[in-house]
């Protein structure tokens, strides 16, 4: 029994060893070597390129279609793309970081994320692409590069995505049903939750179990009403506003009504947003204000008879708010940003592939796949579901206000977003506006 | 044993390889963790050496004390959940009968399954609208039993707590099959002579037997506890809230969410103090027994 | 002290009472078993339903069953080679940990020296480690030294990780094995090493078992190290392959479903394997005496 065992012990440590030294990658994502290549064409050109495109979703398989051609048709370019599950993406970017070796290229989130590389003087800008390009760089939509200007005048991402966040989407068949007007103001809002309470139906579907769910699609349009954006703008620099001003508490208080009068279903907190969408357009609720990310998530799993009787909107005004109704809250999604150390022939390769995925093709294939772009594109309405199509007009049409999310940075983000389900476990509106105002100071320079 | 220079080179040969590997990989990396919670940093650019300011923040820091209590739950929930349990059903499942080995491994099954799909599973049944826990008492007519369980703070630590011990006892059941296995049939005879049954056999013979193993047991059950992390990240995050979280979530959240290295690392220093004292406490409370 | 009759009798009426008893005791163990095997059930039918049913009728048997959520999940996460990758990884993670591990329980338990309580304690040390604190520093070290996307930079902290229960549970099963065994075999002219190999591994049969099952789980569903340490697609283990149908805003529930399936088998054909051996070695242990 001993021999046998050693037997196998021994073959099977020399079997990892020999796939151990046949198998090394040997490069860990993208150390760099400046220039040493520099202009030296037909030689290999090595970069790196982390994204989280790594699903089988139509908008990944668009994105990893991009990276692909550029491959093929820059054959003297070696690229290591690695596409990360979105779960693991923060963990293994952070750690990379910590050790210093990131790759050439990687995928950030606008706002906090973005912010923290930039200070951290990890990333480079890449207005010279902007500069090749110019047309490219008209066609984006207003204010897509306002999160990603960290210098006057130098941009260092190009966002792939809008985030557009507070579509309220409604079921017009439980609206006739019950003789509910789709709401408009806020009373008319309270008037349909009531109603559809009476009659048994969740007014509102929310699965905020991954806290940031509510915060992102209702707070910010929500505040927004009723602070106005200059106020918050203000607030998030730290700069002649605060969150424990009376506004803000207000616009908590307006949150904590919605949910003291049952808007939405029981145990929200606890179901993430995909099973609230698949029980909203179950038609167990009449209403889900969510964000750009349900279109794609339903065109992939609802049948065309779920999504017959679904409408798109936007959130209903509030009388004597500071802002505006009629806006959504969104703003540029996330994008690729460039190392601060690619330099020389690196530098340019990765340029191209960034200008290859974020470019007017790669736009149009995203816009395509049903996920929405802050890029002037024209949609082929064949080639995506009418809701989408409908959503996408609306936001074009609409003005855009913050998203809470990427504008605070990483700590305030999370108070705000545990204090939210703290209201709707019954605190008080007071204490939440002060733990964020906390957060927001403590780790604001 | 005889101190012979031969015995001297088979100690150290034996055991270096397995002290190299382990210091390397696991005892240098936690010390150097250790030294970064020195720091203010953020995982990114420059660190600031700010002494015990990080241990100072996190006593100070109420959701660090509310981690640490849901820790305690859990590790109470586990001494008293998972090994007594064990205990009794590797008792009645000791013979090995085709019955008996059918029920071992149900009971280790959900080990077998990744945390991802027991937090999954769980995650089903304790669903407020459609969860099975729910639904089946609206048909046994306890309506005013269901809850969100996940969601209401006062409970769901609870709730919580249930997956997880049923997970773990699997591994705790194999290992007490082992050592009752092993306690010789010689003492086995003699105590049927003596006229020990049942429960007199049980607490006189059998568990003195195996106490070495037991506590054991109870130190795993311990550490397992205080690291516990995959099984509440999936079903709540951490939250809502908050309430939920455990040292080992707020450690993760802290390092690899909101940027605060330094202090996450202080967190994870902590936790292995944590753990230290309390395995500390457990020996001493076993020893005397023993 | 009782007569032999005494004890009879005591049987006697005592196996009256055992058989309803046992029944009971039966009957309350299957519904336990029943219970908990609900969870496998339950993921064996959604694997095999589309995203739709699958949130339509949770808890249902699947209308038509589709294999293509498994194909499609095989396909997609490149499971056939990150199923050899972890099964390559595992092995030699374990092989490791057994042999160091067992080797170091016996020394721990049978020559005390002065360090030895040091050296317990290091170990004790090491199974109260969070594995999360320790990735950046572990990255750090091996990039340094080259180990980076390697097989060895897994099988390594895996055994690293891993020791510490191995040589307790070693150590706990060790002392109950009595000295006259070995002083027999020492009797014979074998060395240290004979007697460890020919003797005190046999013996400790049983609880070799026990680590293997407990150490396998635990390597086969790491993910953390998996994710960081690994860089290329041509090694990436299981776990991994596990958590790519979810896109932050969505979870492909259909496909994860599929992937969890087709990641269970393994864990369950080992587990049911290294159950029988535990059974061999126990009563080889019994019948010792």
């Amino acid at each position: 029994m001993k021999k046998r065992l050693m037997f196998i012990t021994t073959i099977v440590l020399m079997f990892a060893l020999l796939a151990s030294a046949c198998s090394s990658g040997g490069n860990q994502s993208g150390s760099k070597e400046s220039g040493n290549k520099d202009g030296d064409t037909g030689q290999k050109v090595k970069i790196s390129i982390w994204h989280n495109f790594a699903g089988d979703d139509l908008r990944a398989k668009a994105v990893r279609g991009l990276i692909d051609k550029y491959k093929a048709e820059h054959p003297n370019v070696e690229v290591d793309a690695q596409a990360i599950p979105v779960d693991g993406y923060r963990q293994r970017l952070s750690t990379v970081a910590a050790a210093n070796e990131m790759p050439d290229v990687f995928f950030v989130y606008a706002g906090s994320h973005s912010q923290e590389f930039y200070d951290a003087g990890k990333v480079q800008p890449i207005t010279e692409l902007m500069d090749k390009y110019p047309e490219w760089k008209n066609n984006f939509m207003d204010g897509a590069f306002d999160r990603y200007e960290f210098e006057k005048g130098q941009i260092f991402t190009a966002p792939l995505g809008m985030s557009a966040t507070s579509f309220m989407y409604y079921n017009k068949d439980l609206f006739e049903k019950h003789s509910v007007k789709v709401p408009t103001t806020w009373e008319e809002m309270m008037i349909a939750i009531k109603t559809f309470n009476d009659n048994k139906v969740t007014p509102i579907a929310l699965g905020n179990k991954a806290p940031w769910v509510a915060q992102s699609t209702i707070l910010g349009s929500l505040a927004d009403r009723v602070t106005g954006t200059e106020w918050f703008l203000k607030a998030a620099a730290q700069d002649g506003a605060s969150f424990t001003d009376p506004v803000f508490v207000e616009a908590l208080g307006k949150f904590k009504e919605l949910v003291d009068n049952k808007a939405f279903q029981d145990g929200a907190n606890s179901i993430d947003n995909t099973q609230a969408e698949q029980y909203f357009i179950q038609g167990n609720a009449a209403m889900m204000i969510s964000g750009a990310w349900s279109l794609t998530n339903l065109a992939a799993s609802a049948t065309p008879e779920q999504l017959a009787p679904i409408e798109v909107t936007t959130m209903p005004g509030i009388e004597g708010g500071a802002g505006k109704g009629n806006t959504i809250s969104g703003g540029a999604g996330a994008g690729f940003a460039l190392n601060k150390n690619t330099t020389g022939a690196e530098k340019q390769a990765a340029l191209d592939l960034i200008y290859a995925v974020s470019g007017p093709d790669g736009q149009k294939a995203i816009a395509e796949s049903h996920s929405m772009v802050m890029y002037k594109v024209e949609l082929d309405e064949s080639k995506v579901n009418p809701l989408y199509f409908k959503a996408f007009e609306l936001a074009l049409k609409s003005e855009i206000t913050p998203v809470y999310d990427a504008y605070l940075t990483a700590e305030a983000g999370e108070a705000i977003n545990n204090g939210l389900q703290e209201l709707m476990m019954g605190g008080k509106p007071e204490d939440v506006a002060k733990k964020l105002q906390d957060a927001q100071s403590r780790s604001t320079k | 044993m005889p101190a012979s220079l031969r015995s001297r080179s088979f100690v150290i040969m034996a055991l270096l390889p397995a002290l190299l590997i382990f210091i390397l990989f696991a005892i240098v990396p936690i010390f150097w963790s250790a030294y970064y919670g020195f720091f203010d940093w953020k995982g990114l650019g420059a660190a600031k050496f700010v002494g015990i300011n990080n241990y100072r923040l996190m006593l100070e820091d109420p959701i660090f004390w509310r981690a640490l209590k849901n820790n305690l739950i859990l590790v109470a929930s586990a001494i008293v959940g998972q090994v007594p349990i064990a205990l009794l059903l590797s008792l009645l499942l000791l013979k090995n009968t085709m019955f008996n080995r059918l029920m071992r491994s149900a009971v280790f099954l959900p080990m077998v399954l990744s945390t991802v799909v027991v937090g999954l599973i769980w995650g089903y049944i304790y669903h407020p609208q459609i969860g099975l826990l729910n639904q089946l008492l609206e048909t046994l007519g306890l309506e005013s039993w269901s809850r969100p369980w996940l969601s209401d703070p006062k409970i769901n630590m609870l709730a919580v707590s249930i997956p997880i011990n049923w997970a773990n006892i699997g591994p705790y059941l194999i290992i007490f099959i082992a050592a009752l296995q092993n306690i010789s049939s010689e003492i086995d005879d003699a105590a049927k002579i003596d006229g020990a049954v049942g429960w007199r056999k049980l607490f006189s013979v059998t568990l003195p037997m195996i106490w070495g193993t037991v506590v054991v047991t109870i130190v795993l059950c311990i550490s397992g506890s205080l690291k516990a992390f995959d099984h509440v990240i999936v079903m709540t995050g951490g939250g809502p809230a908050q309430s939920t979280e455990l040292l080992a979530t707020y450690m993760y959240n802290n390092t690899f969410t909101v940027y605060r290295y330094g202090y996450g690392s202080a967190v994870s220093t902590m936790i292995i103090i944590i753990s230290a004292m309390l395995i500390g406490l457990n020996y001493i409370l076993t020893k005397r027994r023993g | 002290m009782q007569t032999t009759v005494n004890v009879r009798s005591e049987k006697t009426n005592v196996s009256l009472w055992r058989k309803p008893i046992s029944g009971i005791i039966k009957i309350v163990l299957l519904l336990y078993a029943t219970i908990t095997l609900y969870p496998l059930y339950w993921l064996i039918i959604s694997a095999f339903k589309s995203n739709q049913e699958f949130f339509n009728r949770p808890y249902a048997w699947p209308q038509h069953w589709q294999i293509d959520n498994i194909i499609r999940a095989w396909d997609l996460g490149n499971m056939g080679r990150a199923l050899l990758n972890s099964t390559i990884v595992t092995i030699a993670a374990l092989a490791l940990t057994i042999v160091l591990g067992m080797l170091a329980a016996y020394v721990l338990s049978r020559f005390p020296f002065r360090f030895s309580g040091v050296v317990k304690g290091m170990f004790l040390l090491g199974m109260l480690i969070p594995i999360h604190s320790t990735l950046v520093p572990l990255f750090i070290f091996m990039n340094k030294i080259g180990m980076l996307n390697t097989y060895w930079s897994l099988i390594l902290p895996y055994t690293a990780f891993e020791l510490p229960i191995a040589v307790f549970l070693g150590l706990a099963y060790l002392t109950s094995i009595p000295r006259e065994v070995e002083e027999a075999a020492m009797i014979d002219g074998n060395g240290w090493w004979g007697i460890f190999g020919r003797i005190i591994f046999p013996l400790s049969l049983p609880i070799v078992a026990t680590i293997t099952i407990l150490a396998f789980l635990r390597f086969w569903n790491d993910f953390s190290f998996a994710l960081v340490f690994i860089n290329s697609q041509a090694l990436k283990t299981l776990p991994l392959s596990l958590s790519l149908f979810s896109d932050g805003f969505g979870t492909d529930y259909s496909l994860t479903m599929g992937a969890m399936f087709i990641a269970v088998i393994p864990t369950i054909v080992i587990y049911l394997i290294f159950q029988e051996q535990i059974m061999k070695g126990m009563v080889a242990g019994s019948v010792k005496g």
